[in-house]
């Protein structure tokens, strides 16, 4: 008997297979700088068309000079940055040293490679100094692919925002431009002004921001409010 | 002195009453069967000089190996029971090998030390199947590398016990060696200064005359890592000091 | 002059011609275009001397917001106003096509229309398409007997409540109306309640957002408030993002010279009597 199809884009009922993975939304911007990074999120949490929670950092803190930002399926950003910070704290012990961004790096992209075949589904950017105190930003992608850039946007607004980066930051498709290293005053602004628009056009942005600016002195957080709806 | 010792001497799990662990007090005498090397730490870079034994003229004398590279910016030397040393320079390398893959840096020398020393103590561990591992290894290693902490000489004996050295000597020689060394050794010592003067250590406590044949050096150095010394380059250093 | 390309007039109804071919486009992996969904919070509750609606102004395509300023209260008649929620282009068109109903029949009747008659002209053609014209609708309207609000859904069926609530963001709404929602509200009363439970679904729901709009039915005069509230302030940006001009990259350039060709008409003076051609 041939399947009779009521309209158009209509498929047969099929019984709903549980699916573990949940995306919780969430933006992530981070940009490199001389002797300094830049590393921001937003804070709202959501599934579906709800918000769980309006006050959810999406940076982790693995030491003075590495900042993390993880968002996408936020029980697993929980279990990857839980045992990324075991195995830091196993560094540290076995080395009796702290690692550093480069090293932290690399171990993140081995531990997403590890799961290949049932990925953790996160969106990580890594932000800190490298061994020569330089501004470094890392972009990942969920099976551990990475890349050092100077700046990225990663999670639900990353398609936005990553235009925007590319014209105000790497300064692309432009005429007559001054190629000169971005300050630290322009690095926090732009990434204030990013989540502004995105909060503006992307549902699964908003409420707040937290921005972390890592240099040699350590790391200084500021947070700065968007809109709630 | 042996009948105190033949109650407890065979196991390796087992303690004297006087709190000796016999079988590894063994392992140590064995080094003092082994070939000399020595090994000497300056700010410039590290050497290491070992003897090479040719105990018979039909012998192939290039292949006794007994300095080896770990990673490029580690060589170790090794003096004892060389079959056990092969195993432990395996575990030091893969241990390398696994740093800068999960890592993306180099390892740095003391912590491949560390590594090694916890296989060597993995003596009298069992498994399900029995013995894992029956007696300890029979080796003493000079570990020298460049790291971020700079130039470093670290020695391991068969207790897995491993500690920092300026300059070192292991092997049979290694009493008189070292008393020399202690002698020779100042802190503003060049990498030339330290070729000359293990060779000059080398050559005294060798039964055979010393020659581009038998020995082996290597220099570790934060320029050039890993360097083991061609016969050319080894008589160059022994013209100096006949 | 009609032709089969160009008809003179469209046939009444909707046009199912390109079903058969978009059924057989979608099978081979080439899925129709999504259309905007309001995905909204839409309420209105009944007072003493009419009804207000409410509504927020967001419209969304899947994740992005689509529109921040969307009219989502639709004019039905002098008297009455309908709220939209689901498929935007559904929710216009159907208003919009009942309206102009009810405006002939008041015309016809020359009386004010009462509310249940286009609340039943919505479900009977809500019913007749079953469901897949995407409208959930709140009607509000005052008439001869009083103020009235019918809920009505896709599939036409309806309910005449006192206050209700729908799109995505109806449970917050609810929320709102349940706890506080008591009869014979003044209208100062029931504007900050609308309000307030537009806001729970604009804060609440991620569909749901920007302004409150607010529409206040009595006897004989409405309050179209647009906006009532702008809920959210926009963020400040720090930058200014104006190029300089000259920015955009001239990637190439051709000149294409326009050939002028022209033709002068000059004004010949007619041949007069002083000037007289030399004919000898």
């Amino acid at each position: 008997m041939a399947l009779i199809e009521p309209f158009a884009g209509h498929t047969p009922m099929q019984a709903q297979r549980f699916s573990p993975y949940s995306d919780n939304g969430g933006t992530i911007v981070a940009i490199a700088g001389e002797d300094f990074a830049v590393i921001g999120s937003d804070t709202r949490l959501t599934v579906g068309y709800s918000i769980n929670t309006r006050e959810q950092s999406k940076l982790f803190r693995l030491s003075d000079k590495t900042v993390l930002a993880s968002c996408g399926c936020w029980c697993d950003v929980l279990t990857l940055t839980r045992v990324l910070n075991a195995r830091l704290q196993m560094y540290n012990h076995e080395h009796q040293k702290e690692m550093n961004t480069p090293a932290v790096a690399q171990l993140l992209s081995t531990m997403l490679y590890y799961k290949r075949f049932f990925p953790y589904y996160v969106s990580n950017l890594l932000a800190g100094l490298d061994a020569e105190g330089k501004g470094a930003v890392y972009h990942y992608d969920p099976v551990g692919h990475y890349e050092r850039n100077q700046y990225y946007a990663g999670g639900s607004s990353s398609a936005l925002l990553q235009p925007f980066l590319d014209n105000q930051v790497g300064k692309k498709n432009m005429n007559g431009v001054v190629q000169e290293p971005i300050t630290r005053e322009r690095a926090v602004a732009i990434v204030k002004d990013a989540f502004i628009s995105a909060a503006e056009r992307e549902i699964h942005t908003g409420d707040a921001i937290i921005i972390n600016i890592i240099d040699k002195t350590g790391v200084k957080e500021e947070r700065f409010a968007l809109r709630k709806d | 002195m042996f009948l105190t010792r033949s109650e407890y001497d065979r196991g390796v799990n087992t303690f004297s009453p006087e709190g000796r662990l016999f079988q590894v007090e063994y392992a140590i005498e064995a080094i003092k069967l082994g070939s000399t090397a020595i090994g000497i730490s300056t700010a410039e870079g590290v050497v290491l000089a070992v003897e090479k034994r040719i105990t018979s003229p039909l012998m192939e004398p290039t292949t006794i190996e007994k300095i080896v590279e770990v990673d490029k910016h580690i060589g170790c030397a090794v003096s004892g029971l060389i079959a056990d040393s092969r195993t432990m320079v395996d575990r030091a390398r893969m241990e390398c090998q696994n740093h800068w893959f999960s890592f993306n840096e180099k390892m740095s020398v003391e912590s491949v030390a560390q590594a090694v020393s916890n296989l060597a103590i993995q003596f009298g561990d069992s498994d399900d199947d029995g013995g894992a591992m029956s007696r300890p290894f029979g080796v003493a290693i000079l570990f020298a590398g460049c790291d971020e902490k700079g130039p470093q000489l670290f020695h391991m004996d068969p207790s897995g016990t491993f500690v920092q050295f300026d300059a070192k000597a292991i092997g049979s020689g290694s009493e008189g060696a070292q008393q020399s060394l202690q002698e020779q050794y100042h802190k503003s010592m060049t990498l030339k200064e330290a070729l000359t003067a293990s060779l000059t250590i080398l050559k005294q406590v060798m039964e055979e005359k010393l020659s581009s044949t038998n020995v082996e050096v290597v220099t570790v150095t934060p320029e050039k890592f890993f360097h083991m010394f061609s016969k050319e380059e080894v008589e160059e250093v022994i013209k100096d000091i006949s | 002059m009609a032709s089969v390309l160009c008809p003179e007039f469209t046939a009444p109804g909707f046009s199912f011609e390109n079903h058969q071919r978009n059924a057989f486009l979608a099978k081979k992996g080439f899925p129709a275009p999504k259309a905007t969904k309001t995905g909204t919070t839409i309420v209105g509750a009944v007072f003493r001397d009419g009804v207000v609606l409410g509504a927020d102004t967001r419209a969304t395509e899947d994740t992005i917001v689509a529109s921040k300023n969307c009219q989502k209260i639709h004019y039905m008649a002098p008297n009455m106003y309908c709220c939209g929620a689901g498929t935007a282009a559904d929710t216009e068109f159907t208003t919009a096509s009942i309206s102009s109903q009810l405006e002939l029949h008041r015309l016809n009747t020359g009386r004010v229309v009462p509310v249940v008659t286009a609340n039943m002209m919505l479900r009977q053609m809500l019913f007749r398409y079953q469901g897949h014209i995407g409208a959930a609708l709140i009607l509000g309207g005052v008439d001869n007997a009083g103020p009235h609000l019918y809920n009505i859904y896709p599939h036409g069926s309806s309910d005449n409540l006192p206050y209700c609530t729908m799109g995505s963001g109806s449970l917050g709404a609810m929320a709102v109306f349940e706890s506080r929602w008591k009869p014979n509200m003044s209208e100062e009363e029931a504007k900050q309640l609308v309000r307030d439970a537009v806001a729970a679904g604009v804060f609440n729901d991620l569909a749901s957002g920007n302004n409150i709009d607010l529409c206040v039915i009595r006897k004989g005069a409405v309050d179209f408030l647009r906006p009532y509230q702008v809920a959210n302030e926009k963020g400040q940006r720090i930058n200014s993002y104006k190029y300089k001009k000259g920015t955009t990259v001239v990637l190439n350039q051709r000149v294409i010279p326009i050939q002028v060709e022209e033709e002068i008409v000059r004004k010949v003076p007619a041949p007069d009597a002083e000037e007289s051609m030399d004919t000898s």
